[in-house]
């Protein structure tokens, strides 16, 4: 159906209604309500499912954060309690810890290898497209199967990682019992995941990047390190932006790695020995899922999503995201915040 | 193309109902056609074999009536909870994993079991396991599936290396407590350095906590988690970890698979399904090495499941015929041979397919330890919220075996059970 059939439709649709049946003084619906409707029932479907699946979980989870509820029987409303209790939640606090510090361990060196690679790639001359798809491989990988493999590289006692630290004696590490360990084989994970999507971003970054300056810097007697970390890096400023807001809000809502690494036992308990690895969706999912805690687990989803709007803000601070003049900005910027 | 404003919205209308329709919105309550019964359980709890026949055959008992069922995958648990928060489509019957007390809080969305004549099948049943499925209330909200009744498992090689008797028997008396255990442990190591007695000391715990007669709550909803008696099981694991006969390796780790399959761990303290999901599963060359013995420190029960009907059940009746059948000491003898679950019947125990020697286990007849073990197990009383205070004792003796203070542990514990319940509103 063409556009230019619609008005003629709705004309129709008057006339019809006019002269079938007039309506009486004062219950005329209104013309504009009667032209439109067929337009708005035709972009409907988007918006009602958006209301069901979108709107609504969210308002429902406003509502279960100020209720307790054991997600069978009658929810009883506690007020702030929620809130009030998850400030002095040491396990809160905890989970939050631990996000930050993988977060850390995760980004800071995915984003510094991400542009390394996207570099490389960017000069490479021989099977580039090859190394695109390499490099992008991982993340389409199934999380769940990556990390069952790769928990089983990290186990202590029989894992492949600890095999070879033996074989070159330097002693074992308890890469899945030990506090720090077990936040850098969590935080390895997530880097070996994300760390050719963000290439691919920086590479398309890269390549907006008009080879003028490279020639100039060429000609100035620039070598490599120095274009790189002179030319290349300040150049790409906004799309490390969009790379380091995108991890903040994955990092911040890390789920899966750990919960496959050390998942939910017998017991109950989740993020491993001494809960070191409990991130804070992780947390939240315990508290929600494991202890039937529904209403308190909808406050760590809140107090969550102020964590990451902060953080965000933090971000975007940071690294300077108010050049909005800089070619391509305004799209990436745009993508991030909708993230 | 033209479409007609009537065509419109009859299609419009058309896709509502379509889309809408079934999720109810309140005029459905119970799951499925009208002569389907519909059960909710996860994969391998119940014999495949019997559900079919009852999907294809019809349910013996129920006229007219067939078995609808569905394996849900990942999180049963939460499934289940959202079918029973919508109130709508809630399916006729679900499985409940060994948290069944879980559910006494919301005992009414359960059916009495007791209004059509449960209790006459009782004395076919094993008590204890039959007391866990009635509430303090006196409502019987779930019907007994398997049980998991505990024994000593190990590798009669590595022990006659040792020369360590491997006699049944023998040792049973020669670790009949957990001292005796320990001593047995210490004498491994000095043949296999490395040897451990169990993967890590919350096992030891959890273990040694199914012995005893009463866990952390009593039925009027007192805590007694702090007595001297657990107290003393939380020092056993303790004691167990110092002397390094723990592997120390993190629940959930391949690593548990590891200490089994490298021989690291020759003794082990486990409940029958144990068997399969380590040893059997996991080391299949050692086939016919193993044995079973009577546990060190008595019997007990870990892990099992239940049957329930949900109040939203069309023809509850029918339900509860199909359970009792499904469940019958017949049917668990199939299950066990089928699947390896393990009867909650005693009858069952005496059948001939029970009864058969085991390969595995050297042609040993494995019924002889696990069904007076099953009938030893003492009845305890399971309270709601144990799923909170589990994960407390689990997590503390964690830290202890990376090196916590035991002391300090166990008032962090209580500290912190404290807390939780108060927050739960249980005291």
């Amino acid at each position: 159906m063409g556009l230019a059939d619609v008005p003629a439709r709705g004309k129709t649709v008057e006339r019809r209604g006019r002269t079938a049946e007039p309506p009486p003084d004062g219950s005329r619906p209104l013309p504009g309500w009667r032209r439109y409707w067929p337009m708005y029932t035709a972009v409907s479907p988007f918006f009602i499912l958006f209301a069901v699946f979108g709107v609504f979980p969210v308002g429902f989870s406003v509502y279960l954060s100020f209720m307790s509820w054991d997600g069978i029987g009658e929810t009883r409303s506690v007020g702030w309690d929620n809130f009030a209790y998850l400030v002095t939640d040491s396990d809160f606090w905890q989970s939050i810890g631990n996000t930050l510090i993988i977060w850390i361990l995760s980004t800071v060196p995915m984003v510094f290898l991400a542009l390394v690679i996207a570099y490389a790639l960017h000069t490479t001359v021989r099977f580039k497209a090859f190394y695109r798809v390499a490099y992008f491989v991982p993340n389409i990988t199934s999380i769940v199967a990556m990390t069952l493999v790769l928990g089983s590289v990290f186990s202590d006692s029989s894992g492949l990682l600890n095999s070879a630290l033996r074989a070159i004696s330097s002693g074992e590490v308890g890469w899945l019992s030990d506090p720090w360990a077990m936040k850098v084989s969590v935080a390895a994970i997530t880097v070996w995941r994300w760390v050719g999507y963000n290439a691919i971003i920086c590479l398309a970054g890269l390549q907006a990047i008009s080879s003028d300056v490279f020639e100039a810097a060429k000609v100035d007697g620039a070598d490599d390190r120095q274009t790189f970390f002179r030319i290349t890096v300040p150049m790409l400023r906004p799309v490390i932006l969009f790379v380091a807001v995108t991890s903040t809000i994955g990092g911040l809502q890390l789920f899966t790695e750990p919960q496959v690494l050390f998942p939910v036992d017998d017991n109950g308990n989740v993020g491993g020995p001494g809960g070191e690895a409990t991130t804070i969706v992780l947390y939240l999912y315990q508290q929600a899922f494991v202890f039937n805690r529904f209403g308190y687990g909808a406050a760590v989803g809140w107090a969550l999503f102020l964590l990451i709007a902060v953080f965000s803000v933090i971000n975007w601070r940071l690294i300077g995201g108010g050049d909005e003049d800089v070619p391509g900005t305004g799209k990436r910027k745009g993508k991030s915040s909708a993230r | 193309m033209a479409v007609s404003r009537r065509r419109f919205l009859a299609l419009g209308a058309g896709a509502a109902a379509g889309g809408f329709g079934p999720a109810g919105c309140g005029s459905q309550r119970s799951l499925g056609d009208p002569d389907e019964i519909t059960l909710w359980t996860w994969d391998r709890s119940v014999s495949d074999e019997l559900v079919t026949r009852a999907e294809t055959k019809g349910i013996p008992g129920a006229q007219g009536l067939r078995l609808s069922r569905t394996n849900i995958g990942g999180h049963f648990n939460t499934k289940v909870r959202t079918a029973l928060a919508g109130k709508s489509l809630v399916p006729d019957i679900i499985g409940i994993n060994s948290d069944v007390a879980t559910y006494f809080p919301n005992q009414d969305v359960f059916v009495d079991l007791n209004d059509f004549g449960a209790a006459e099948l009782k004395d076919r049943y094993l008590d204890w396991k039959w007391n866990e499925c009635v509430t303090p209330e006196g409502r019987m909200i779930a019907f007994p599936m398997d049980t998991g009744p505990t024994g000593l498992f190990y590798r009669a090689d590595l022990l006659q290396e040792a020369g360590i008797t491997t006699d049944p028997k023998e040792l049973a008396a020669r670790a009949p407590d957990w001292d005796g255990f320990i001593t047995l442990g210490k004498e491994l190591r000095k043949f296999q350095e490395r040897a451990v007695i169990c993967p890590n000391i919350r096992h030891v715990w959890s273990i040694r906590l199914g012995q005893l007669g009463s866990k952390f709550m009593t039925e009027d909803g007192r805590y007694i988690g702090d007595r001297d008696e657990l107290r003393e099981a939380f020092e056993l694991a303790y004691r167990i970890g110092r002397d390094g006969l723990s592997a120390g390796a993190p629940e959930g780790s391949p690593d548990l698979y590891g200490v089994i399959t490298s021989g690291r761990q020759p003794v082990g303290i486990g409940a029958v399904w144990w068997g399969l999901a380590f040893p059997e599963s996991a080391a299949p060359k050692t086939k016919g090495t193993w044995r079973v013995a009577d546990p060190p420190g008595g019997s007990g029960n870990v892990g099992g499941s239940f049957l329930a009907v949900t109040k939203y059940s069309k023809n509850p009746e029918a339900a509860y015929k199909f359970i009792t059948w499904l469940q019958s000491p017949e049917n668990q003898v199939k299950a066990f041979t089928e699947m390896s679950l393990f009867p909650s019947s005693p009858h069952s125990f005496t059948s001939p397919e029970m009864r058969e020697p085991r390969p595995f286990y050297g042609g040993q007849r494995t019924i002889e330890v696990f069904g007076p073990s099953a009938r030893q197990v003492r009845t305890v009383y399971k309270s709601p919220y144990d799923r909170v205070m589990d994960p407390v004792f689990a997590a503390e003796l964690a830290n202890v075996e990376s090196g916590k203070n035991v002391d300090t542990a166990w008032r962090d514990t209580q500290n912190t059970i404290e807390r939780e319940l108060t927050r739960e509103g249980a005291i």
